[in-house]
């Protein structure tokens, strides 16, 4: 397919053009309690080309774009069409001309995951395994669980000769833990594992189900007023993926944000944990087919990176990285139980943790949550948490606990003072 | 004008049957269901114009469901022709003999489907297609709307107006259905973004129909209040948390229809025990002025289509009536299980996914007070004004909406003074008891994308009246 789409490029004279190839192959398994209620395979190949047409308005030096879905079915007068279609919209979609990443023909990167040279159902079965090995309980149980292993070949082509592939293997999924007395409750799980870490993943479920014990105990919402927060797990992550999100070449280009390299962007009079952060290669390209490695983002509170494809980076007259998802961070000082000395409000689950990365506002309802008045640790649940990052970056304490997912590693736990809370 | 159907999909159609015929002879019961989804989308904003045919629901392919006498199995797939039948008539039997059965762990079994013969072909109404208006035109309206919207103040710092189109083609092949349909919709929106200091403050408002881009005509009257939004939000207060008296509009209405209540009633969550709903059903769970559906077919938007996934009609469920829970939306499956009817609610994110128990469009009726009464019968309060995301949580009915902005009612007029951001809290049977009073006309918003939990995004519509309730605020 990829010649035959070259060729129909060649055909249109579009000399300008990136195609991204993916091709997936899962195995999915859906379970209710302990029966398994479907079980799913998918072999997917799919493919995006976009092409770029150069043009000249009013003497500024432009470059079109547009992208289009090609199926491997498409005969060679669809294909044509579609491609065309693209080049014509192109026209029409200016933006300052740049120059798309170069490279060359690289040989493809198999995965050197664990789940590498298994089947995918091996893979699904060994992780649900670990999954039900935690579901021992009379209490409290697994009510549902979703698991997907997941094997996805990549590969990136441009005319400017990039041509780079490469495998990831995952199993991913979510599982619900329910508990029926004192109260009916559940709580909602998910994970994403890159490596057969089973024992992990049953840690991660037993943790789980206890929680949701303590949920089913909480009655009450914790009185409304300004606490001391600990946040933990994904929840940090969320939280520091704004220094990403605002250093992003696209997010100042635009003037959504007016971050520099050299800037202090945490701010003064920091009295808690100064953030240092590395951009993580999670991946060993980016969608341009741009090689990634690991890139110092912030040292102290100073951004060292603005990071970004070929486009905004060119507009922005700096070194293209590539588009980065992963964020590293080093674990702080303090351990957990420290922090926990003094009176605290430790949210575990949210109904939907959200961070605005312009606004800087991040807070969601509470699930699960412990408080210490300095006495006892009462599990509460309701009510919502309200912050900002602004704020918050000026006295926030990292957890000496480490933390790792597909998106964030980093401290496992973050101690942030007087955030408002809204309770009873 | 009708919107047409895929030539790929007509092209190919004797090739599926052939498919569907071999798989007849080895197993009791299995369906076929072909996509064939073109997107394109249009934008315009203070730096960048972009076209992408590229949509997040741009798909074509295959999924093929296999019931072998006691469980069900499905395969995706995005390539079919003659040659490639017995590899995939091969792929679909491995498929069906998975069995990721950890230790402790059975099969469920299910009785065989019975389904009624149908045949059926239907498509929705167009006026303007994108070729009809053309890319050059499309992004020259965008832009001087972009222009208008920037025009407006110099502290914006960005104005965005956007298109997105749609036209869904899908068939539906089984043992007695014959399902063939075309869809089309088309959603605009303008947002404005407006910074001090670190901090940037956003508004939007979008429009969106069961149709093409003769919606456009109709954008230009946001782009003025968007942007004067934008710039009263750089003056916006932090909310002192607290329980207050509300007044929603529609839009944030339809947030709530759908959060607190929609995804309770979704019956896949009854097989799995959760959903409270379930032991609901006849009780009152609302005020009595409350009257909402969720159907494909309940109104004509972004959520509407002819069948679902699963090849069931579409259908108008009238969730509560009166207050009073009547029933859940359904797919297939769990219709099986519970020995319900489907109620044409089985809905993929594509064919590489699975189907659920999705809502449609969903909306409360209207009620009988007018606006200007219902802010006038507020002593102490707040209108809550664009909804920007929120969760489900149908096990403990509890209820998280994100909302934009909130302007203060004093003494029955609003005072200027505007909130924001704002969370919505609070248990959904307290607060759907405390409505109080609707206003009569119902607005549908078909902009935003629904998930389960936090995957399996689908396009939905909501809506609803004005409505006056006591909500927990933060």
């Amino acid at each position: 397919m990829m010649e035959k789409i070259r060729s129909a490029l060649r055909e249109l004279g579009a000399d300008t053009y990136t195609v991204h190839e993916t091709a997936t192959r899962s195995v999915e398994a859906f379970y209710v309690r302990k029966r398994l209620d479907l079980k799913r395979r998918t072999d997917l190949t799919e493919y995006e080309v976009t092409v770029f047409r150069p043009l000249e308005r009013e003497g500024r030096a432009l470059l079109g774009s547009a992208a289009v879905p090609v199926y491997p079915d498409m005969g060679e007068d669809e294909l044509r069409e579609a491609l065309a279609s693209a080049y014509h919209a192109a026209s029409f979609a200016g933006n300052p001309r740049y120059e798309l990443y170069r490279g060359r023909r690289e040989e493809l990167i198999p995965s050197r995951s664990g789940f590498a040279g298994r089947p995918l159902e091996e893979s699904l079965l060994a992780m649900a395994e670990a999954l039900f090995a935690a579901d021992v309980h009379e209490d409290v149980f697994l009510n549902s669980a979703e698991i997907f292993a997941i094997r996805r070949v990549r590969r990136v082509v441009n005319s400017s000769g990039v041509d780079v592939s490469w495998e990831t293997f995952e199993v991913k999924g979510e599982y619900v833990c329910q508990c029926v007395t004192p109260a009916d409750v559940e709580t909602y799980h998910s994970f994403d594992f890159l490596e057969p870490e089973a024992e992990e993943l049953t840690a991660d479920a037993a943790a789980a189900l206890a929680q949701t014990r303590d949920r089913a105990a909480a009655t009450q919402a914790p009185p409304a007023g300004t606490y001391t927060v600990i946040l933990s797990g994904d929840h940090v992550g969320t939280v520091l993926d704004y220094y990403r999100s605002r250093s992003s070449a696209g997010m100042v280009y635009q003037r959504y944000s007016g971050w520099q390299v050299g800037e202090d962007v945490q701010g003064k009079d920091v009295r808690g944990s100064r953030v240092t952060a590395v951009l993580k290669a999670a991946e060993p390209y980016d969608g341009e087919g741009i090689p990634l490695r690991d890139r110092p983002l912030l040292e102290d509170g100073v951004l060292r990176t603005i990071h970004g494809g070929s486009r905004f980076a060119q507009y922005l007259g700096i070194e293209p990285t590539g588009a980065y998802r992963c964020l590293q961070v080093p674990t702080g000082s303090t351990p957990l139980a420290e922090l926990k000395r003094r009176p605290y409000l430790h949210v575990v689950g949210f109904s939907d943790f959200q961070m605005d990365d312009l606004s800087g506002h991040f807070g969601g309802e509470i699930r699960l949550a412990y408080l210490y008045d300095g006495e006892t640790v009462t599990p509460v649940t309701g009510g919502s948490v309200n912050g900002s990052i602004l704020d918050a970056q000026k006295h926030m304490v990292f957890s000496a606990e480490r933390y790792r997912s597909a998106r964030y590693e980093g401290p496992f736990a973050v101690a942030i003072e007087d955030v408002a809370v809204a309770g009873k | 004008m009708k919107v047409t159907a895929s030539p790929y999909l007509t092209e190919h159609k004797p090739l599926f049957r052939r498919l569907l015929q071999m798989l007849l002879e080895e197993y009791p019961y299995a369906s076929l269901l072909a996509s064939d989804i073109r997107e394109k989308s249009w934008s315009a904003s203070r730096r960048l114009t972009s076209i992408s045919g590229s949509g997040q629901f741009s798909a074509r392919g295959f999924v093929v469901r296999v019931f072998d006498g006691a469980h069900w199995s499905e395969h995706s797939f995005s390539r079919i022709s003659q040659d490639l039948l017995p590899e995939l008539f091969a792929q679909i039997k491995e498929t069906a003999a998975l069995s990721p059965l950890p230790a402790g762990v059975a099969e469920n079994a299910y009785a065989a489907p019975v389904e009624e013969e149908t045949v059926f072909r239907g498509s929705t109404d167009c006026e303007v297609l994108p070729e009809d208006l053309g890319d050059d035109e499309i992004i020259a309206r965008l832009t001087a709307l972009r222009d208008r919207g920037l025009a407006r103040s110099g502290q914006l710092l960005d104005c965005t107006v956007r298109a997105n189109w749609n036209r869904t083609s899908k068939l539906f092949l089984s043992p007695k259905k014959d399902l063939e349909q075309n869809i089309m919709w088309t959603v605009a929106r303008v947002s404005a973004a407006a910074g001090r200091g670190q901090e940037i403050k956003t508004s939007h408002e979008a429009i969106s129909h069961l149709g093409g881009l003769e919606l456009l005509d109709k954008l230009g009257e946001r782009v003025a209040r968007v942007a004067g939004t934008t710039v009263e939000l750089l003056d916006s207060e932090p909310l002192v948390p607290g329980e207050y008296e509300c007044i929603c509009t529609p839009d944030t209405t339809g947030m709530i229809v759908h959060e607190a209540f929609g995804h309770g009633v979704e019956m896949d969550m009854f097989v799995k025990d959760r959903a409270q709903a379930r032991r609901f059903i006849g009780q009152y769970v609302a005020s009595p002025l409350v009257t909402m559906h969720d159907g494909a077919a309940a109104a004509p938007e972004t959520g509407s289509y002819f069948f679902d996934d699963e090849g069931t009609m579409a259908r108008d469920t009238v969730v509560i009536e009166k207050g009073v829970l009547k029933t859940g939306i359904s797919d297939y499956q769990s219709a099986m299980l519970l020995g319900t009817q489907p109620t044409g609610n089985g809905r993929r994110e594509s064919h590489r996914r699975k189907a659920y128990a999705r809502m449609t469009n969903t909306f409360f009726e209207g009620g009988t007070d007018r606006v200007e009464d219902m802010i006038a019968s507020v002593k102490d309060g707040l209108l809550l004004a664009e909804p920007a995301s929120g969760m489900e949580d149908p096990k403990n009915w509890g209820i998280q909406c994100m909302v934009n902005y909130a302007r203060e009612i004093k003494d029955g007029k609003l005072t200027g003074r505007i909130f924001s951001p704002i969370v919505l809290t609070g248990y959904v049977p307290d607060l759907l008891k405390s409505i109080t009073m609707m206003s009569p006309d119902v607005e549908m918003y078909g902009a935003g994308f629904c998930g389960k939990g936090y995957k399996e995004w689908l396009k939905v519509s909501e809506g609803g009246p004005y409505i006056k309730a006591r909500i927990r605020l933060g």
